[in-house]
């Protein structure tokens, strides 16, 4: 016991200790951050403003390309109560779209124009001008003038670009709610009265525990099972991985053989698995605290909306998460130690743990499906299952309520698969460890593992 | 003196190699106990039966010494012939930790690691990474951390491979000293020449099997003293020819001659008199090698076992 932790401190103390590891811990939970929120960022506001021409053949839809005029922008800068904002949101979304500010628009009445290509024209040259030209354009949007009555008109939008779909789509959806709009009135029907008449209703998803405590926010709750989802998965694979280029080291700097003649393997082995677990674990204990604390400023903001951010984060899910975590690490970390005692190099390594772990995450691929039917027979299944009983049963119990007896089967079942794993990875190990050259076969392995 | 390792008839197999069949053999306390035999006679497939590595598929390995019990492997300080060592940790950090796996405190050993170090003049790389030592260093750091809990059993296995003239002559010095505070060692090589220097008792192992045993004036006493060392100036052809000459190898200037049963060496003088002039002549036991070369055949011997 005593070698044991000697092994397991001097594990945790070196992976601690490197700079790598700190900078990592420090820095990962920003840059995942930056790689979610960027792009959605980038695609938000287009990377920059755009400018573009549009060329009304009607000459009627000045108006549906007008900025919001000032007054509502004052309003806006009210201080309004959550409740009210909300409603306020839903009654202008109700209202129809607006200008995007991102978008600058050139309108030109070409009502009086007898042929609208031949008056786009000009503007379609000025697509081509250099990015720096006062005059260039990013878009040229044209409406014939039968669009209002004919609906079989066509309206075009030329860009340099075949796939600026987002400024296409706003400025469709920005002519054809005004069109929509006029033929309405044409036949004397009051489209805001359609529009009340049409309204679709909301729906709020309550999920009911079985202590019958409401909760909220459904659609939140798939965010945050995906996040701890991840938080339990990546981990376990990557500190699996990490284990496995320690014994490669260990072979390759021929240190194994100084080590086995002091601890027994399993010594070695199980040293080696707790000390690397205690650095996953350092890890995401900082980064949750990090989460922490700037989810304290989120969750003022959730609260505003509405959402009782407690119904996530309840006390359980960290018992949980610390329990399927290491039940999860233990279970995979068996078969990364495998390959790196049975292998010569990390490549070889790496090749020969790939199958088996994409066979292993295979409820990390389902987790789409379980977290959509969480108390399905397949999900259900793959909870109780041996190897992928933890992930999925995490995740289970994040977005339901699972019976307690499946949360002490799935954990009774993972014990004994892990003490299976176990007693089969040591075997091997002893074997393995100080063997050199080529790569054993599978009978082999079988035979270390009767033998050993 | 009394016995401190005991190997009874242990056997290892690998697959359809018999590595080590039948090894026995005794250490006794405060000897230098050299183990020899060419490369893949089954020397460190022994040692690693003895230090815990492998279990014998039959036989035992016995402590005889003080405080018996299943602990002894903490008592042993062992040097594996492939040397190695965590590259990226620092020089104490790594020499407390190979001391903390043989069960010391490591509060207790960091004025004894300084000592060592003082010992081997790597006072001032205390803090330094094993990676950035030369490799000469980094096999005294081992050998620091063999020494450095203090085992009352030292293995090493080919303890000068790879070593330069000078370290060799530090190991050398080394072995002696510890002998003279009383410490057993078993030291494993195929360079008979070191073992002739060093070893109080030898075991020779051929193919898995001990072929030869005892001190080394037993050893050689028991193949008579029917050897010829010759030096001389001139061409020393003719030697093997001679009728009394059972067998000669001869190097540039230097012969070793063992003799036909009842040859007289007298005569021999006589025979190279006229041809050669004489520098040394002189009648001995023959040296390890030759033993060596009797014992299991000539045909046998690796090239690099014959020239130590």
């Amino acid at each position: 016991m005593k070698k044991m932790f000697a092994v397991m401190k001097r594990e945790y103390l070196q992976a601690v200790r490197k700079k790598m590891f700190i900078i990592m811990t420090l820095l990962l939970p920003f840059l995942m951050a930056g790689i979610t929120i960027l792009p959605a960022l980038i695609m938000a506001k287009g990377m920059g403003s755009k400018r573009i021409a549009v060329l009304d053949g009607t000459g009627r839809l000045q108006a549906a390309f007008a900025k919001p005029n000032a007054p509502e922008e004052a309003e806006k800068q009210k201080k309004l109560d959550p409740r009210q904002e909300a409603r306020k949101a839903l009654t202008e979304r109700r209202r129809g779209p607006e200008l995007p500010a991102d978008l600058r628009v050139e309108y030109v009445n070409e009502s009086r124009a007898p042929k609208i290509d031949e008056a786009a024209r000009p503007y379609l040259e000025r697509l081509s001008r250099d990015d720096d030209a006062s005059d260039k354009l990013e878009g040229v949007f044209v409406i014939p003038a039968s669009a209002v009555a004919d609906p079989e008109t066509r309206m075009t939008y030329y860009s340099r670009s075949s796939t600026d779909l987002m400024t296409q789509e706003r400025m469709a959806r920005l002519a054809n709610k005004s069109l929509q709009r006029m033929r309405l009135r044409a036949k004397g029907i009051d489209p805001e009265l359609l529009n009340d008449l049409l309204e679709d209703l909301p729906v709020e998803a309550v999920q009911l525990s079985r202590s019958g405590e409401k909760k909220t926010g459904g659609e939140l709750n798939f965010i945050v099972a995906f996040i701890f989802g991840a938080l339990l998965v990546l981990p376990s694979f990557v500190y699996g991985q990490e284990t496995m280029r320690g014994i490669v080291q260990e072979k390759t700097d021929r240190v194994v053989e100084v080590l086995i003649s002091s601890v027994t393997p399993i010594q070695l082995l199980s040293g080696k698995i707790l000390g690397i677990a205690a650095v996953g674990l350092t890890q995401i204990f900082v980064w949750l605290t990090m989460v922490g604390l700037i989810g304290a400023f989120g969750a003022a903001t959730l609260l505003m909306a509405d959402v009782n951010l407690g119904q996530f984060i309840r006390p359980m899910v960290f018992v949980y998460f610390f329990i399927f975590f290491i039940l999860a690490y233990l279970t995979y970390v068996c078969i990364y130690a495998i390959a790196g005692a049975v292998c010569n190099s990390e490549k070889e390594a790496q090749q020969f743990v790939m199958p088996i772990m994409l066979f292993m995450m295979m409820p990390w691929f389902l987790m789409m499906p379980i977290v959509l039917n969480p108390d399905a027979p397949f999900a259900v299944g793959f909870s109780l299952a041996p190897v992928f009983g933890p992930i999925t049963m995490f995740v289970r119990a994040m977005v339901t309520d699972p019976p307690l007896w499946h949360i002490l089967v799935c954990i009774g079942i993972s014990i004994v698969t892990i003490a299976a794993f176990f007693w089969v990875t040591a075997k091997i190990f002893r074997t393995g460890i100080l063997s050199y050259g080529k790569r054993p076969t599978i009978p082999e392995l079988l035979r270390w593992v009767r033998v050993a | 003196m009394a016995e401190i390792l005991a190997v009874r008839d242990v056997r290892k197999t690998f697959g359809e190699v018999r590595a080590v069949d039948g090894v026995s053999f005794t250490v006794r306390e405060g000897t230098i106990t050299g183990l020899l035999g060419r490369n893949g006679a089954g020397k460190t497939t022994t040692i690693r039966m003895i230090t815990g590595i492998f279990m014998p598929d039959s036989g035992e390995v016995r402590w005889l010494g003080a405080d018996s019990g299943t602990a002894f492997r903490d008592r042993i300080g062992y040097l594996p012939e492939e040397r190695g060592l965590y590259k990226q940790m620092k020089l104490v950090e790594l020499l407390l930790f190979l001391a903390e796996i043989k069960g010391c405190r490591p509060a207790t050993m960091r004025k004894k690691i300084d000592l060592w170090l003082e010992r081997f003049e790597l006072t001032d790389k205390r803090d330094a990474k094993v990676e950035e030592l030369s490799k000469g260093n980094q096999q005294k750091v081992q050998l620091i951390g063999t020494l450095l809990h203090d085992p009352d059993l030292i293995i090493l296995d080919e303890p000068q491979s790879g070593l330069d003239p000078v370290n060799m002559v530090l190991v050398r010095n080394l072995l002696r000293d510890l002998r003279q505070e009383g410490k057993t060692i078993l030291l494993s090589t195929h360079m008979m020449g070191e073992a002739e220097k060093m070893a109080d008792e030898i075991i020779l192992i051929h193919r898995g099997q001990v072929v030869l045993e005892g001190t080394i004036d037993e050893v050689r006493g028991s193949f008579g003293h029917n050897t010829l060392h010759l030096d001389f100036d001139g061409d020393g052809a003719f030697l093997s020819e001679l009728p009394q000459v059972r067998k000669a190898s001869i190097v540039n200037n230097s012969a070793e001659l063992s003799l036909a049963d009842g040859a007289d060496p007298q005569q021999i003088l006589h025979a190279c008199m006229p041809r050669v002039r004489i520098r040394r002549f002189e009648i001995a036991s023959p040296s390890l090698e030759e033993i060596f070369i009797a014992k299991v055949g000539e045909d046998t011997l690796a090239p690099e076992g014959a020239h130590a």
